[in-house]
C-alpha cells in the first residue's frame, strides 16, 4: 500500500513536470530544456512572495503562480520569438543557454542558501494516514491533487474553449492555423505561460517539501524520461509515462538496489527510442533533422 | 584565422597583468568553491576566514606584519582551480589553501609539489594523505574524519542503547558518502549491532519517501546517516512522516545548528566536532561581536569551521619568523599546536607525520522540545588518530 | 580541393589542387602562425601556458563534435560521457594494471570507438531532437558505470594517475605538455581536413543535406552514420585520456551535462559546418570566464563580487549563448568571413544576399 502511495506521489511530481514539456512541444515542436530552471524559477517565486506577503498564505501562492505564467509568457515574447524558423537544434539550445542564464542568475538573485517557504507561509508538512498501513505528506496529497486539477484543466481546455482549440491547430499544422487567422504568436505565448506555471506548481510544492537549492532544477531532467516515454506531444502520454517511470524507480528501490533507481529511467527511455521513438501516445511523426 | 590568433594572443597579454605583491605582508592563496554546486558547505569557511583574519591585522596583525589573504573561485572545478593555484604560485604565496570539492584537490597538490609550498585543506574532507603516515605538503583541519565519524557515532549509540540495536544507514551516491556508510555497516556488526538495512539516495531525488519506506520496512531502532546535510535531513523527514518512531544519529554540517531549530525533533541527534554557539562559549561571544560589524553572507552560526581555520593560519604565520617563506612556514606547521578555546574538544597539534590532528573529539547534540533549546546529550569523547 | 581565395591562375599541376594551402599569402600567414605557436611557451608565463594547454585540449574535442555535428549533422549531447570513456579507460588501465601512455592512449581510442558504436545505433533509427535525447541517456549510464567503478574500488575522491612518461621523459612541465598537446590539435585538425574531403567526409556532408537523395546517390547511409559517430568519438576518447593525463585525475564529478553543453556551444558559437569554426569556438569557450573575470578586475568590482563570480559566469555564457544563436547563427566564422569579405572587396564592398 505504501508502495502505491509511493508510486503515485513520484509519478505526480514526473507528471506535473512533464506537462510543461508536452505542452511547449505539441504547440511549437520545441524542446524546453530549461523547464527544470524555470520550475526552480517558480519555487523561488513562491519563497519571496512568502516573504512579501507575511500573514496571508493564500494570496502568496496565487502571486507566486500569476508570477509563473508571466515569466513563461515573458521567455517567450522576449526570447523564443525570435527562434521561431530556425533550426531544432538551435531552439533546444537556445532552452539550454536560458536553462544556464537563469541558474546563474538565480545564484546571483537569491544566494546559495536553502530556503523554506512552507516555513515562511506558515504551514507545516503534516502526515497524513492513507488507508491502514499507508501514511502520505501533505504536500504529496497536495501534488496528486494538483496534478489532477492541471490536468482535468488542461484536457477542458484544450477541448472545449476557443484558445484550447486554437492551440491544438496551432501544433498540428502551424502553416494551415495562420492562414486560416490564429494568431500564432499568441498561442505559443500561452503555451509557455501554461507550461511555466504547471512546472511552477511542480516546483512549489516539491520547495515546500524539501525547500529551495540549486539541486532542484536537475529534477526536471529526471522527468524528461517520462515526457518521452508516454509520447513528446500527448498529455495522455505524460500521464502514462510518469506513473510507468515512477512504478520502475519505486520498484527498483524497494526489491532491487536503490542506485539503480538513478539511471534505469534512462534505460527505459532509450530502449523506447529505439523501438517506439515517438512514444506510447504520440503522433509517429517525421522526425525533424537538423 | 592568424588574425584572431594574433588579436587572442595580445588580449592575453592584457589580461595577465597580475597585482602588486605587498612585500610587507604575509600572503596566503585560497582556491574555494566560492559558488557553484555545495558552495553552501565551503563559502562560509572562507568567509570566516576572511573576517578573522581581517581582525588579526586589525590588531596589528602577526609578528607586527599584515596577513593577506587572497581568494579565488573556483566552482569547484578542476581546470579553474589548476588555473588558481597557478596564479596564487606565481603571487607567491606563502601557502596554497583548498575549500572546495575533491575533484579539485588532484591539480592543487600537484601545483603545491611543483611549487614546494605547502596545501592546506581547510573546511574540505580531508584525503588521506594527511593522516599518519603524512604526506609532506597536505594539512587538513576539517571537521569530517573518514571512519573516525562513524566510529564516534556508533560509539554514542552503543552508549545510549537501552536494548539491541538494530541499525539503518542511510548515504547518498556519492562514492565518499557510500564509502563511510560501507564502513560503518562493518564496524556495526563488530559493536554487536544488528545492520537492517542500507539506502543510497542519487543526488537530485524528487522524493525521498521511497528510500523511507525500505528503510522503515526494515524496522531499524536506530538509523545512521552520513552524506551531504540534503539527504540526511530529507531522508529523517521521511521517515518521520511515514510514522517511524526511532532515533537518528547523523553529522553536523555547517547548518546543523539552524537545522535542529528548525526541525524540533527530539530524538534527532547531531554528532560534530565543532562546538555548537548554544555551548556558549566566551569565543564565540566574540565570534559573535566581529560578525555583527561585518556583512555576512551566511549566519553566524555556520562559521566555526572558518574561524577553526582561520587561527590555525595565524597560529602558523606566528611560528615563522619574517622574512619568511614557504620551507620556515611548513616547518612551524610540522610541529603545531593551536588552542582552540573550546571550539574543539582540545588543541589542534599536527606532528611531522599527522597532519590531520593527533586527537578527534566528538559532542552529541540534540533538540529538546520541552526547553525549547539545543541540549548537548555527550560531552567531549576523545578518539586517537594513529597510524593504521 | 579547396575554394581558391583569389583570383589568377595558380594551380598548374594536380598536386597543387590537392594542397591544402595553395597561394603565397596563405603561406606565408601559415609560417607565422607557426612561429608564433613555436615561440608561445618561451614568452608566457605558467598560467598563460596553462590557458593555452587548456584550449588545445578542448580543441581536439570541439573539432571531433564539429565533424558529429557540424559536417555530418547528428547531434549529439553526450559528448562529456565520451571524454568520460576516455578518462576512465585510461584510469582503470593505470590503476589495475599500472599501464604506461602508449597502451592507454591506444586503448581509449579503441574503447572509445566501441562506444561510438554504441551511441550511433540509435542514428540509424532516431533522427534530430531524438537522437540528441538518446546520446544524452547514453551519457548519464557510462557516467553511471564510471561511479560505480569509483565506489566499488573504494576511490571516494577518484583516481590519481601519474604524468606520463613519453621516451622515459615524464610531462609534468606546461612547457612539455604545450608540445604534446599543439601535436595532438594539429594532427587532430590535419586529420579531420582530409577525411572531410575524402569519400567519407562527402558522405557525411551528403547526409546532413538530404538523406533521402543521399541514399539516392549511392551512398550507404547507415555505414556513413555509423563512420561518423565512431571517428568522432575515437577522437574524443582520445582527448579524454589526455585531458585525464594532464588533469592528473580522473572521477566522475568532473563530467556533468555542463561539459557536453560547453562542447556544443564551441560547436555553436564558432559556426556550424567549419574546422576554423570549432578552434574559434574553443577559443572563445574557454577564454570567455578569464576575460569575464579580467573586466570585472578592470572594473574594480572584484571585491564586492567575488563570491558570485561563477553564477556571473554561467549567466554571462547563457547570455552569450544566446546573442550568438538570436543574432549570429553562423558564429563566429560567419563574423570572420564577413570581415574577410570586406577587406577583399574594399572599397566596393556590399552586403551579400544570403550565404557567402
Amino acid at each position: 500500500m505504501q508502495l502505491a502511495v509511493n508510486v503515485a506521489v513520484l509519478a505526480a511530481i514526473y507528471a506535473l513536470i512533464s506537462c510543461g514539456y508536452v505542452l511547449i512541444y505539441r504547440v511549437s515542436r520545441v524542446l524546453s530544456l530549461a523547464h527544470g530552471e524555470l520550475m526552480m524559477l517558480g519555487a523561488y517565486g513562491l519563497a519571496v512572495t512568502a516573504s512579501l506577503f507575511v500573514g496571508h498564505p493564500l494570496i502568496a501562492i496565487g502571486a507566486a503562480a500569476l508570477l509563473s505564467v508571466l515569466v513563461g509568457v515573458l521567455v517567450y515574447v522576449l526570447l523564443m520569438r525570435q527562434m521561431t524558423g530556425e533550426s531544432v537544434l538551435a531552439a533546444v539550445l537556445t532552452t539550454i543557454a536560458l536553462g544556464i542564464l537563469l541558474r546563474g542568475g538565480m545564484v546571483l538573485a537569491f544566494g546559495t542558501q536553502t530556503q523554506y517557504p512552507l516555513q515562511q507561509l506558515g504551514w507545516t508538512n503534516a502526515s497524513l494516514p492513507v488507508g491502514p498501513s499507508a501514511r502520505i505528506s501533505a504536500a504529496g496529497l497536495l501534488l496528486i491533487l494538483g496534478t489532477a486539477l492541471v490536468y482535468g484543466g488542461l484536457f477542458a481546455f484544450l477541448r472545449m474553449t476557443r484558445w484550447g482549440i486554437r492551440m491544438r491547430a496551432a501544433g498540428q499544422n502551424p502553416l494551415l492555423a495562420a492562414q486560416r487567422g490564429i494568431r500564432l504568436h499568441g498561442v505559443y505565448a500561452l503555451a509557455w505561460g501554461l507550461a511555466t506555471f504547471s512546472g511552477g506548481i511542480a516546483g512549489m510544492l516539491l520547495a515546500c517539501d524539501a525547500g529551495v537549492e540549486a539541486t532542484l532544477a536537475t529534477i526536471g531532467l529526471k522527468a524528461f524520461p517520462a515526457a518521452l516515454v508516454g509520447g513528446l506531444d500527448s498529455l495522455a502520454g505524460a500521464l502514462i509515462g510518469s506513473l510507468v517511470i515512477a512504478f520502475v524507480e519505486v520498484a527498483l528501490i524497494s526489491y532491487v538496489d536503490p542506485l539503480l533507481s538513478d539511471v534505469v529511467p534512462f534505460f527505459v527511455l532509450l530502449a523506447m527510442l529505439v523501438v517506439r521513438p515517438w512514444g506510447l501516445f504520440g503522433t509517429r511523426e517525421e522526425l525533424d533533422r537538423v | 584565422m592568424r588574425k584572431t590568433l594574433w588579436a587572442a594572443l595580445v588580449a592575453l597579454a592584457a589580461i595577465q597583468a597580475a597585482p602588486a605583491v605587498a612585500q610587507d605582508a604575509y600572503t596566503v592563496g585560497v582556491s574555494a568553491a566560492m559558488t557553484g554546486p555545495g558552495a553552501g558547505i565551503y563559502a562560509p569557511v572562507v568567509e570566516a576566514m576572511r573576517i578573522y583574519i581581517d581582525h588579526v591585522n586589525s590588531r596589528g596583525g602577526v609578528n607586527g606584519k599584515q596577513v593577506r589573504l587572497v581568494v579565488l573561485d573556483d566552482g569547484a572545478e578542476p581546470s579553474r582551480a589548476a588555473a588558481n593555484a597557478k596564479k596564487l604560485t606565481q603571487d607567491n604565496v606563502l601557502m596554497l589553501v583548498n575549500s572546495s570539492l575533491s575533484s579539485t584537490y588532484a591539480p592543487m597538490v600537484a601545483e603545491s609539489k611543483r611549487a614546494n609550498i605547502p596545501l592546506y585543506f581547510a573546511g574540505s574532507v580531508c584525503p588521506k594523505e594527511t593522516y599518519p603516515p603524512a604526506d609532506p605538503l597536505q594539512f587538513c583541519s576539517s571537521a569530517f574524519g573518514a571512519n573516525l565519524d562513524s566510529q564516534g557515532a556508533l560509539a554514542f549509540v552503543k552508549a545510549q542503547a537501552k536494548e539491541p540495536v538494530r541499525i539503518g544507514f542511510e548515504a547518498m551516491a556519492i562514492p565518499i558518502s557510500r564509502a563511510e556508510i560501507d564502513y560503518a555497516e562493518t564496524l556495526s556488526k563488530t559493536m554487536g549491532m544488528t545492520p537492517v538495512e542500507k539506502q543510497i539516495s542519487p543526488p537530485p531525488a524528487p522524493d525521498y519517501t521511497p528510500y523511507a519506506s525500505k528503510l522503515k520496512d526494515a524496522n531499524p531502532n536506530w538509523v545512521y546517516s552520513w552524506a551531504p546535510w540534503v539527504a540526511q535531513v530529507r531522508t529523517f523527514e521521511a521517515l518521520r512522516r511515514l510514522g517511524w518512531t526511532g532515533r537518528y544519529v547523523t553529522w553536523a554540517h555547517l547548518n546543523a545548528e539552524e537545522e535542529l531549530a528548525r526541525i524540533k525533533d527530539s530524538e534527532f541527534y547531531v554528532i560534530g566536532t565543532n562546538a555548537l554557539f548554544q555551548d556558549d562559549l566566551p569565543i564565540q561571544a566574540e565570534i559573535r561581536a566581529l560578525t555583527h560589524r561585518a556583512k555576512l553572507t551566511y549566519p553566524t552560526t555556520y562559521l566555526t569551521e572558518g574561524f577553526i581555520a582561520g587561527r590555525v593560519i595565524e597560529s602558523a604565520l606566528k611560528a615563522t619568523a619574517w622574512p619568511a617563506t614557504p620551507q620556515k612556514l611548513l616547518a612551524s606547521m610540522n610541529n603545531l599546536k593551536v588552542d582552540l578555546q573550546g571550539l574543539r574538544g582540545g588543541p589542534l597539534e599536527w606532528t611531522k607525520d599527522n597532519h590531520f590532528r593527533t586527537r578527534q573529539h566528538y559532542r552529541v547534540w540534540r533538540w529538546d522540545s520541552a526547553k525549547n533549546a539545543i541540549v548537548r546529550v555527550q560531552d567531549w569523547q576523545a578518539i586517537e588518530v594513529k597510524r593504521p | 580541393m579547396t575554394a581558391p581565395r583569389s583570383s589568377g591562375y595558380f594551380r598548374i599541376r594536380y598536386e597543387d589542387d590537392f594542397a591544402l594551402i595553395d597561394t603565397r599569402t596563405q603561406k606565408v600567414w601559415l609560417g607565422v602562425l607557426a612561429f608564433a605557436l613555436a615561440g608561445f611557451p618561451f614568452l608566457a608565463n605558467s598560467v598563460l601556458l596553462d590557458l593555452a594547454n587548456q584550449v588545445l585540449l578542448v580543441s581536439i574535442g570541439a573539432v571531433a563534435l564539429m565533424l558529429l555535428t557540424g559536417f555530418a549533422g547528428q547531434i549529439s549531447l553526450g559528448h562529456a560521457g565520451l571524454l568520460a570513456v576516455g578518462a576512465f579507460t585510461t584510469g582503470v588501465l593505470f590503476r589495475e594494471l599500472a599501464a604506461p601512455f602508449w597502451i592507454t592512449l591506444p586503448a581509449s581510442a579503441v574503447a572509445g570507438a566501441l562506444v561510438g558504436l554504441v551511441f550511433g545505433l540509435p542514428s540509424l533509427r532516431l533522427r534530430g531532437l531524438y537522437l540528441a535525447v538518446s546520446t544524452l541517456a547514453l551519457h548519464f549510464m557510462v557516467l553511471h558505470v564510471g561511479q560505480e567503478y569509483e565506489t566499488r574500488r573504494g576511490l571516494s575522491s577518484g583516481v590519481v594517475i601519474e604524468p606520463p612518461s613519453l621516451f622515459g621523459y615524464a610531462l609534468q612541465d606546461g612547457r612539455a605538455w604545450y608540445v604534446v598537446l599543439l601535436a595532438a590539435s594539429t594532427a587532430t585538425v590535419l586529420l579531420s581536413l582530409n577525411l572531410l574531403r575524402t569519400k567519407t567526409g562527402r558522405a557525411w556532408r551528403a547526409i546532413h543535406g538530404r538523406e533521402a537523395v543521399a541514399e539516392a546517390l549511392g551512398i550507404h547511409v547507415p555505414v556513413a552514420k555509423l563512420s561518423a559517430f565512431i571517428v568522432s568519438c575515437t577522437l574524443t576518447s582520445a582527448a579524454g585520456c589526455l585531458a585525464a593525463y594532464y588533469r592528473g585525475f580522473v572521477s566522475a564529478e568532473a563530467f556533468p551535462l555542463f561539459v557536453t553543453i560547453q562542447y556544443v556551444a564551441t560547436v555553436i558559437i564558432g559556426g556550424i559546418g567549419s574546422l576554423l569554426g570549432a578552434l574559434l569556438g574553443t577559443l572563445f569557450v574557454v577564454l570567455f570566464p578569464y576575460a569575464i573575470e579580467a573586466s570585472m578586475n578592470a572594473l574594480g568590482l572584484t571585491d564586492r563580487l567575488s563570491s558570485m563570480i561563477f553564477a556571473i559566469n554561467q549567466a554571462a555564457f547563457g547570455v552569450a549563448m544566446i546573442l550568438f544563436l538570436v543574432f549570429e547563427p553562423q558564429g563566429l566564422v560567419g563574423i570572420w568571413r564577413r570581415i574577410q569579405a570586406w577587406v577583399l572587396l574594399w572599397p566596393f564592398g556590399q552586403k551579400p544576399l544570403g550565404r557567402p
